[in-house]
């Protein structure tokens, strides 16, 4: 059963690109699905699961917010050269307001989840469950900018790009993703950085 | 040279090339930005590790298959225009919602008790788009809300029970419009209650992390406090087979809201200047709180449109969601707030509202 997803998301997406790419807007009739959205699908869907992934913490939530954000660009007119970026910044939006919805997690999903993961160029970074769920919950309660432009810089866009999206200054992005990274490891109670 | 901020270390672990030359050199040749850039290096590497979920082997064939289906098939209408509405009504609303009863209230001299400021005696619609919702700060980032009291809300097993926890009477029915059957299920809550105390560091730190700068508070704002009360409340709620609701009807007692220490209007000024509250937004609660009993309720105005009707005496708002899917009707009588919403026509809920006894 596919939980409601917001859409909400997808507007303050499509606000928060900039002027020029926002005037594109998403107004084709709820039938008339773009011609390219299938080949646009194969070539993103991967990125965009893994950047509502990285948000969630959950492979079949992370599907579910695909599903929504493939629907609204289905019906929209953004560019297809400019469709990676709308689709990161769409699917990080999106998968924070359900995550901010304070929706609670089944109790087969967490069941179903793996154990600790382990990046595989950095061994001895080894994070546990437990503290990948309270991440989460910090990540929820950061103020929305902050918490979109961690996601959206872990997630491969340039501090160019995270600017542009939020409509930051680009020489405000480190010091936002900074803080929020503190306050994430704060969260882990364990901070990396010799204080 | 000054060391680098910060956030200019940031960039340079993921950006050399953004960073300009003056900030490269000076931090390759100075010990404690060294160390700085170590720290944030391995902070970043611990929070990418945090937020990885592997994501390997999906099936895009079979989330193909389900999108396809979805794109062609208009019935899933309901249940998009269901989590639409949900989502834009549940939690950046109460957050609104609070801080616009928290900042909205006839202005009082000086005060040095808690003294009433606010008391419910109607609901306006104020609207917002979503974005503006998205917006809006959280209240908890300007200072600190201690909840004294949890309203505890839970299911009862019969209209008495609510009464009983509650004191209030759930409103009862006379006919119930066609298509919704079945017996109702009830809930009851208590009384929820917090004080805000208005903190000038914590703002000036949430400023901040937003890049904005925070304007100078008054004298005797930091610190001042609003304590918020409202319920306690009952509903009953009718759905269908599937869980959705299909007619609710629910009583609170209206929001009411004291204030210590400053006179209110300084703060409820201050407040409404802060960065991140849209300025069409803070000037429309600007103009309700002139007067003192008026509740901003924030309607997404391209989701929802308002008007006004009268029920019983009273005056009521009318919402109804632009897809004509949902509609709602609330209205305010002695300080206790009655709404009738659900998946009907504002006519038929009119109807209930006017026939409830």
């Amino acid at each position: 059963m596919t939980a409601p997803v917001s859409v909400a998301g997808l507007r303050s997406a499509a606000r928060a690109w900039p002027e020029r790419k926002r005037r594109v807007g998403t107004s084709r009739d709820r039938t008339d699905v773009r011609a390219d959205l299938e080949a646009v699908f194969r070539s993103e869907y991967a990125r965009v699961v893994a950047v509502a992934a990285r948000v969630l913490g959950s492979r079949d939530q992370a599907e579910d917010v695909a599903q929504e954000v493939f629907l609204s660009f289905g019906r929209s007119s953004v560019p297809a050269d400019e469709a990676g970026g709308w689709l990161t910044v769409a699917a990080a939006h999106t998968a924070l307001n359900l995550l901010r919805s304070g929706r609670r997690r089944s109790a087969r999903e967490e069941a179903a989840e793996d154990g600790p993961t382990v990046v595989p160029d950095v061994a001895d970074l080894v994070v546990t469950r437990e503290e990948r769920r309270s991440v989460r919950a910090a990540l929820a309660r950061l103020p929305h900018k902050q918490a979109s432009a961690l996601v959206l810089r872990h997630s491969g866009l340039s501090y160019a790009e995270v600017a542009a999206a939020l409509d930051m200054s680009p020489g405000s992005v480190g010091t936002t993703v900074r803080r929020a990274e503190s306050v994430l490891l704060k969260e882990l109670n364990r901070h990396a950085s010799p204080e | 040279m000054r060391h680098p901020s910060e956030g200019v270390l940031r960039r340079l672990v993921d950006e050399p090339a953004g960073v300009t030359d003056d900030d490269r050199a000076h931090a390759a040749g100075c010990p404690t930005c060294l160390r700085a850039l170590d720290g944030a290096r391995a902070d970043a590497q611990l929070v990418g590790a945090a937020l990885a979920t592997p994501t390997a082997d999906l099936d895009a064939d079979a989330a193909w298959a389900r999108l396809s289906t979805t794109t062609t098939a208009p019935v899933r209408q309901a249940s998009v225009a269901r989590g639409r509405w949900r989502t834009a009504v549940r939690r950046p609303a109460v957050a609104v919602l609070s801080a616009v009863v928290l900042v909205t209230g006839a202005g009082v001299a000086a005060a040095n008790d808690w003294l009433p400021i606010f008391q419910t005696e109607r609901v306006d619609p104020v609207e917002v788009t979503s974005a503006d919702l998205v917006q809006v700060p959280d209240l908890s980032a300007y200072g600190d809300l201690q909840i004294t009291e949890e309203a505890d809300p839970q299911e009862v097993a019969d209209a008495a029970t609510a009464l009983e926890r509650t004191g209030l009477a759930v409103p009862e029915v006379a006919e119930l419009p066609e298509g919704v059957t079945g017996d109702p299920a009830y809930q009851a809550a208590g009384v929820v209650s917090g004080t805000f105390t208005f903190s000038a560091a914590k703002a000036a730190q949430a400023a901040a992390a937003e890049g904005e700068v925070l304007p100078p508070p008054p004298a005797g704002v930091d610190g001042s406090r609003l304590r918020i009360e409202a319920g306690p409340g009952v509903a009953a709620v009718w759905s269908q087979p599937t869980g959705v609701p299909t007619l609710v009807v629910a009583r609170v007692v209206a929001p009411k809201v004291y204030s210590s220490g400053v006179p209110f209007e300084t703060v409820r000024d201050y407040l409404l200047s802060l960065p991140g509250l849209p300025d069409g937004l803070a000037d429309q609660l600007r103009d309700l709180s002139a007067d003192g009993g008026t509740l901003p309720l924030p309607v997404p105005a391209e989701l929802v449109t308002s008007s006004i009707a009268e029920v019983n005496g009273s005056t009521a708002t009318v919402l109804t969601s632009r897809d004509g899917l949902f509609a709602g009707v609330v209205w305010v009588e002695d300080g206790v707030m009655t709404g009738v919403a659900g998946s009907l026509s504002a006519d038929e809920l009119l109807s209930v509202a006017r026939g409830l006894r």
